[in-house]
Order: structure tokens, then C-alpha cells, then sequence
């Protein structure tokens, strides 16, 4: 075989290895999404959402507790991260800039934080606010979903404030806007689109969370809304279920793996789409 | 209606009734093409932007093949085949045309490696034979003396003109018989410029030559034969010095003159 | 008023924003402190210890550094070849019709919960590694695999976004010399994108670290180091998950925060590694 022969068989074999690969992975996504879909769809009734917690082995019982004691780790952690992940995002583009070493270290400090062990964050929690108080409670959890989030949204945002032409905040400027001003009404406003799509990832990126809610907002089998207290979570539960050696509790497991799975795609997708019809202005 | 003159020399590439459309367009965007390339002959492509010179130089060595999609029709006949059928050797076919660009295109890789690329994808191992070759390219190329000192080093840390060269003699390596030089000055300083267009003129005592060119005085300076395109039609073809001096399209003369860009 | 206004929201911005330094400062420190009557009792042999004995009050590191680092091993050498191949497949040669749909799954593969893996491990995984190989089917060898399935998708998209750096025209020069797609690949692409691949590498191994969900379905939890690939064994993050909410006395919780703060440490230090040798965004 000639050498150009061979490298156009080598070329084959390659390009069908890649495309192997690529199957591969389609195939694992798939085979996830299939299983997760017909035992979520399986377990999925109206109980579900009627009845909270209960022992295994009774009828009456679903994951009310759960799905609320999610909404309300989830919706609080984002009040607290959004605004502060902005603001600390508008200090990032708006005052510090490119050139600063103190923004330069928070944008590199965010990064790593953004990838490092959330058991890790869960552990820190546990140290300051579940230990001195002597129990778990839903702000211990609040807490450590706020600190996975606002790295998240901190760079999101600033990345989307830097994509603001300059000439926008010299036109504001230039007709005698003070910068705080320039800053809330010209430029966050232009990067809404960005900015909220930042929120939608990471909003769902800290639902899929589980392990910083361990020993933090611990768990509850039972429908509770004081956030002193150990609050369920649709994750932690999911986990419980899962590892239980009981049938209808592993069933109550897969019905809210499917919940929270689509809960996260759906963000994930309109997110996207957002992106979109950014791009398309 | 154009005017496409009868060259006396010998053809390297002759062109037939050739269509091209891109992928997903609704009109082709060159219509209809017909011309000769002169062996050993510097021809010139010039018009204003969109007239489709660049296409037409990429469809040589069927660069469009690389995205999908696109539509030739018609002939490009070398060497006693048409290049544009199925069954053409791509492979082959690149080595007998190579291609310079418009951006000195020099790859991650010490300036020996760069210039013995085309010749290690032939299959040749034998270091000194590679060493010979790659010495005859440098030179032809006239930057021998500037690297003969550092051919391991990273081709990158030659200036953009050095770099243009080491290019050519990357593509003369594998001693096509035709080149295509599509804007190769555009991005470089003036001396440099004046360098290229100096070792293009040596070139084609070896290889035939197809430059496009935004530039119509690099088109006067270096070129045997000059060919004028608009909105994807060949409009005239004719000898460098009659066509800018008494043009036969009015097309061309007003091209000419700076009547548009 | 305005002067006023704009300071205020000057130093608001500008204090929230340290506050991220200083929680991640904070997290050292807090993880040191609660670390250190197990730091004191046993020093660096913890590091070393295979025995992890709660009842005795005798806490060795060893099987759980083991089993973080087999099964993060493991699953990079699965995952790598696997990612390489499809962000080959999406940069190169996907249609541009495939592109798209393709890219986008790979990338929602990655927004599914850790926790979603481990139960499909669990389930699913398990019971297939157990008619293979006899056994419980939990262990080292099924957390690798789950994990590198988890850490695929993200290693994909970041090969494949630095692999698409390459300028059109370089790829061309090598097509022009009559180079095959995997030439130009392996000659120009990979050699252009080299510290973006090897960047995304590293990255992912400092994730894969510390991941918990997906590996405390399938590890099994137990602090020996592994004779078989198919034993149960434990990871630094496993542990955490599951002796956490038991452990009741001050030793046992040093040993696990010395635990998590090792932990700490070495993913900050890998995600630190990969983001400055490899992953500079250009910001000079």
C-alpha cells in the first residue's frame, strides 16, 4: 500500500472511531432519558402532589413535602444570589474592568469556585450554621445553594455587561447621567437578555444539587415550611428513595427524578432559546 | 459578449462552460465561465468584491469540496481530465495544485516540519532526500538565507512576509504544476509585497500561475495574461499590457479607470 | 445627591463582590479549624492510614485518597478517548444538519442532575457488572464508569469549542496540500488547540474529584483499599455523603472535615493548575 493509501485508510478508520464515539455518547444520553422517562411517567399520579411524606408501604403518600421544600430552598437562595451575583457582576465589568487585579482574582477565584466539590460547600455550611445552632435547617441549605450560585451568575453577568458597546455608556454619559445612573438604566438594561439567561442556568444548575444539601437542610419526610427547621428537598428525597430498599419509595424516587429532570431541561432550553433570539436581533 | 482572447502558449488548465453555485443559494455565482491558463505564464483574476475571482480560483483545486453542498457545472480540464468529476483523486489532484492564501498560513511546527509537510504526506522518510528538497523549496523561494540558521525553530517567529514565503515554498515543495495565489500581499507591508510579487514573476519559469488580486497595479506588475470578472461573469480576457491599456469591454474600461470599485 | 448615590452604589458593588474572595477564604479557614483536633491527633500518617475505624476512634485517609484517585483515573481513561472522539465528530465531521442536534444533547447531557447518573448506575449499571462479574456489582469499577459517563459530556463541549479556534484558513493550507481530515486534524487542529484540549482534561478531572452523587450510589462506601477492580470501595466525597450525618463525636467530625478540606484542597489546586497553565482566556 502505497503512504497516501494508507492515510486515507487511516482517515477512515478515524472518522468511523469518532463517529462511534459521538453514538456512543447519543446512546447513553438516550438510554438515561428513556429510563428516567417511562419510570417517571409510571410513577407519576395525582398523589404525588396531594400527599406529603409517609412510611413506606402506605397508600396515601407522595412527594408534596418535597416539591415544596424544594420551590422554596430554590426560590429563596435565588433572591439572595441573583441580585448579589449582579451587583457583584456589575462591579466586575463596570468599576474594576479588564485591566484590575482585584477583579482579575475575583473573575479567577469565581471560576474555580464554579467547578470545586459542592459536598465541600456543604461541609463549610455545616461548620457555621448547623453545628453552633445544633440542627439542621432549610437557611443552612439556603446558604450553601446561595454560595454555589452566585460564581455562576457573577461571571454570566459580567461577561454580558462587557458584551455593551462602549459607545452606548458614553452616549448616557454625555448627556450628564451620573454612573450609577448609566449603569442601571443603559447598561444592565442592554444586557438583559444575557443577564437573565445566566439566571435561568443558574438557577437550574443549583436545583439538580444534592450533596451540599446532605447535612445542611438535611431532609424531612413530612410537609414542613419553617425554614429553621430541616426542610425536605426533592434531591436529598430523590436519594433517600432511591437507596431504600422499599418498592413504593424507590417508585416515589424515579417520579420526582423525572420532575426535577424536566424542570432543569425545560430551563436549560429556554435558555437557550433566549440566547437565540439574542443572536437574531 | 466578453471577449476572451486565443492564448498561442500551451494550456496548463482550460476552462468550459463552468457553473458554480453555493450550497443553499438560488443563483449561481459564476456564470458560464470559459478561459485558458497559460503554462508557465503569470495570469491575473481582477474585479471589484463579490465578482467571484476567489470562487473561481478555489474551484481549481476544489477547495469547495471541503463544505458541503455546493454545485459545479461544467469542465475544468488538466492534464487531459476534467477535475471536476467524481471520480477525481482530491488528494492528487491538490498536490499537482497547491494553493496560497491570503494570511500567511504557517502551521504549529518548526520551519523544516512546515515545508516537509506536503512531502511527508507523498510518503518520503528518507531524511536527506527531505533535507534536499526542503533546501530547493527554501531557496526557490528566496528565504533560504533567513532560515537556513534555525529550521527547528517554530516557524511563527518569522515575520509576516517570511512567513508568506515559507508558504510558497511549502506549496513548491511537492513541485505542483500550477499555483493559486488568492490575495497573497493583502495582508503584508509594501517591501514585503514588492518581495512576493518579485518571486512570483521567478516562479513561473516552473510552475503556471493564477493570481486574484484586489490591487489592479500588482495585476499590471506581475502578470502575463489578465483576466477581468463581474458579478460572476468573465468579462474580458486578454494580454496584461492591451487589456489595461486598450480594454475591448467598456465593463473593463470603466473597471479601469476608477469609475467603481 | 448623585455623588452620593454613585459612591453608595460604587462601594455596594464593590463589597459584595469581595465578599465572594471572602468566602472562599473563609472556606479554608473553616475547614482547617474544624480539621484540626484530627490534624493534631494524627498529623500526616492520616494520609497514609488504611484503618478507618469510627468505633476505635482510629481514622486512616488512605483507602478513601485511594479510591478518589482510582476512580477518577478510571473514568478520565474512559471518558477522554470517548470525548476526543465526538468533539472530533461535531468540529469536523458532522454534517451541518447533525451539528447542531448533536452538540445541544451532548450539552443537555450535561445539565442532568449527578443524582439522575447515580440512580441509573444503580439500577441499571449495577445489576449488568454483576452478571459480568459476579459480585454485589457495586464498586470501583461500576463508579468509574458512571462517572465517566457524567463527565463526558462537559469534556466533549470544551474539546469541542477549543478545536473550533482553529481559523478556517490554517485547515485549509493542509487540505491544499492534499492532507485527509484526520491530517489536518492531528497536524493542525490538535497542535492549534492543544492547551484548550489539555486545559478541558485537566478541568474535568478536578470536577470528576469531587464528585459525590453519581459515585455514592455505586462505591459502596467501604474504607478498603480495593483488591478487585469489581470491590466496593470508597472516595473522599463518598464518605462525606454518607458518615456525615452519622458521625457523632469530635474526632470522628475532624477526621471528615480533615477529609473534605484535603478534598478542598486538591480540586482547588487542579482547577487552579488547569486554568492558568492551559486555559488563559486571553485577558492580557
Amino acid at each position: 500500500m502505497t503512504h497516501v493509501e494508507k492515510r486515507i485508510l487511516i482517515n477512515k478508520i478515524v472518522m468511523i472511531l469518532s463517529s462511534l464515539s459521538a453514538a456512543v455518547g447519543i446512546a447513553f444520553l438516550l438510554w438515561i432519558l428513556t429510563i428516567l422517562v417511562i419510570n417517571g411517567i409510571d410513577a407519576i399520579n395525582w398523589n404525588i402532589f396531594i400527599f406529603e411524606g409517609a412510611p413506606p408501604g402506605y397508600e396515601e403518600s407522595g412527594l408534596k413535602h418535597a416539591l415544596i421544600g424544594q420551590v422554596m430552598l430554590i426560590g429563596v437562595a435565588t433572591l439572595i444570589g441573583v441580585p448579589l451575583g449582579i451587583l457583584a457582576g456589575t462591579y466586575l465589568s463596570e468599576y474594576g474592568g479588564l485591566k484590575s487585579k482585584l477583579a482579575n482574582t475575583i473573575r479567577d477565584i469565581s471560576d474555580i469556585m464554579m467547578s470545586a466539590p459542592s459536598i465541600v460547600i456543604g461541609s463549610f455550611v455545616y461548620a457555621i450554621f448547623v453545628a453552633p445552632f445544633g440542627h439542621f435547617s432549610g437557611w443552612a441549605g439556603i446558604i450553601a445553594l446561595t454560595i454555589i450560585m452566585v460564581p455562576i451568575i457573577l461571571r454570566t453577568t459580567d461577561d454580558m455587561l462587557q458584551l455593551v458597546p462602549t459607545t452606548l455608556r458614553e452616549a448616557a454619559f454625555a448627556l450628564g447621567a451620573p454612573k450609577y445612573k448609566v449603569i442601571l438604566q443603559v447598561v444592565i438594561r442592554g444586557a438583559k437578555t444575557g443577564i437573565l439567561t445566566g439566571v435561568l442556568l443558574g438557577v437550574a444548575r443549583v436545583s439538580g444539587e444534592t450533596a451540599p444539601l446532605l447535612f445542611t437542610s438535611f431532609n424531612d419526610n413530612f410537609l414542613n415550611t419553617d425554614l429553621s427547621e430541616p426542610i425536605a428537598s426533592l434531591t436529598v428525597t430523590m436519594f433517600n428513595y432511591a437507596t431504600s430498599p422499599y418498592e413504593d419509595w424507590q417508585k416515589l424516587g424515579w417520579a420526582a427524578a423525572f420532575i426535577l429532570s424536566m424542570f432543569i431541561l425545560g430551563l436549560n432550553i429556554l435558555g437557550r432559546l433566549l440566547l437565540m433570539k439574542r443572536k437574531s436581533k | 459578449m466578453a471577449t476572451i482572447i486565443d492564448i498561442p502558449e500551451e494550456k496548463a488548465i482550460e476552462v468550459n462552460n463552468f457553473d458554480f453555485t453555493y450550497a443553499g443559494a438560488s443563483d449561481p455565482s459564476l456564470k458560464n465561465i470559459s478561459m485558458p491558463i497559460a503554462k508557465n505564464k503569470v495570469t491575473a483574476l481582477i474585479g471589484p468584491s463579490g465578482c467571484g475571482k476567489t470562487t473561481l480560483l478555489r474551484s481549481f483545486n476544489r477547495m469547495h469540496d471541503l463544505y458541503p453542498g455546493n454545485a459545479y457545472n461544467g469542465e475544468i480540464i488538466f492534464e487531459g481530465r476534467n477535475i471536476l468529476q467524481e471520480k477525481e483523486d482530491m488528494i492528487k489532484l491538490r498536490t499537482q495544485i497547491g494553493m496560497i492564501f491570503q494570511k500567511p498560513t504557517a502551521f504549529p511546527m518548526s520551519i523544516f516540519d512546515n515545508v516537509a509537510y506536503g512531502l511527508r504526506l507523498k510518503g518520503i522518510k528518507n531524511k536527506s532526500e527531505l533535507r534536499d528538497r526542503v533546501e530547493k523549496a527554501l531557496k526557490d523561494a528566496a528565504i533560504w538565507k533567513e532560515t537556513s540558521a534555525r529550521l527547528k525553530d517554530d516557524a511563527n517567529g518569522l515575520s509576516g512576509g517570511q512567513q508568506q514565503r515559507l508558504c510558497i515554498a511549502r506549496a513548491i515543495a511537492v513541485e505542483p504544476e500550477v499555483l493559486l495565489f488568492d490575495e497573497p500581499t493583502s495582508a503584508l507591508d509594501p517591501i514585503s509585497t514588492q518581495g512576493i510579487e518579485k518571486l512570483i514573476i521567478e516562479l513561473k519559469e516552473k510552475v503556471s500561475i493564477l493570481i486574484v488580486t484586489h490591487n489592479m497595479q500588482q495585476a499590471a506588475r506581475v502578470s502575463d495574461y489578465t483576466g477581468f470578472m463581474y458579478l460572476g461573469d468573465l468579462v474580458e480576457l486578454g494580454k496584461t499590457e492591451e487589456l489595461f491599456v486598450t480594454p475591448a469591454e467598456k465593463l473593463t474600461e470603466e473597471y479601469i479607470t476608477g469609475k467603481f470599485g | 445627591m448623585n455623588k452620593f448615590l454613585d459612591r453608595f452604589f460604587h462601594l455596594s458593588t464593590l463589597s459584595i463582590a469581595l465578599l465572594t474572595l471572602l468566602v472562599t477564604g473563609a472556606i479554608f479557614g473553616v475547614l482547617y479549624q474544624e480539621a484540626k483536633p484530627a490534624i493534631d491527633a494524627f498529623g500526616f500518617d492520616f494520609l497514609i492510614d488504611s484503618k478507618w475505624a469510627p468505633n476505635l476512634e482510629r481514622f486512616g485517609a488512605f483507602p478513601a485518597i485511594v479510591g478518589s484517585i482510582m476512580s477518577t483515573a478510571l473514568a478520565m481513561l474512559l471518558a477522554i478517548p470517548l470525548a476526543i472522539g465526538v468533539a472530533i465528530f461535531l468540529s469536523e465531521i458532522a454534517p451541518a444538519k447533525l451539528k447542531s442536534p448533536v452538540g445541544v444533547s451532548i450539552e443537555l447531557l450535561a445539565a442532568i442532575p449527578s443524582v439522575i447518573y447515580g440512580m441509573w448506575g444503580l439500577f441499571y449499571f449495577v445489576p449488568i457488572i454483576r452478571d459480568l462479574f459476579g459480585g454485589l456489582g457495586i464498586g470501583l469499577l461500576t463508579a468509574g464508569i458512571v462517572l465517566a459517563i457524567m463527565v463526558l459530556p462537559f469534556m466533549a463541549a470544551v474539546t469541542r469549542d477549543a478545536m473550533n479556534t482553529t481559523p478556517d484558513i490554517l485547515k485549509e493550507s493542509a487540505y491544499a496540500l492534499g492532507g485527509t481530515k484526520w491530517d489536518v486534524i492531528k497536524d493542525v487542529v490538535i497542535p492549534y488547540a492543544k492547551a484548550g484540549i489539555i486545559g478541558a482534561t485537566i478541568l474535568a478531572l478536578g470536577r470528576a474529584i469531587g464528585e459525590t452523587m453519581a459515585v455514592t450510589f455505586v462505591m459502596g462506601n467501604v474504607h478498603k483499599i480495593p483488591s478487585l477492580i469489581t470491590d466496593p470501595a470508597t472516595s473522599i466525597p463518598v464518605a462525606l455523603a454518607n458518615e456525615f450525618a452519622e458521625a457523632d463525636e469530635g474526632l470522628y467530625f475532624s477526621s471528615l472535615f480533615y477529609l473534605a478540606m484535603i478534598l478542598f484542597i486538591i480540586s482547588f489546586a487542579i482547577i487552579a493548575f488547569a486554568k492558568f497553565a492551559f486555559l488563559k482566556r486571553g485577558r492580557k
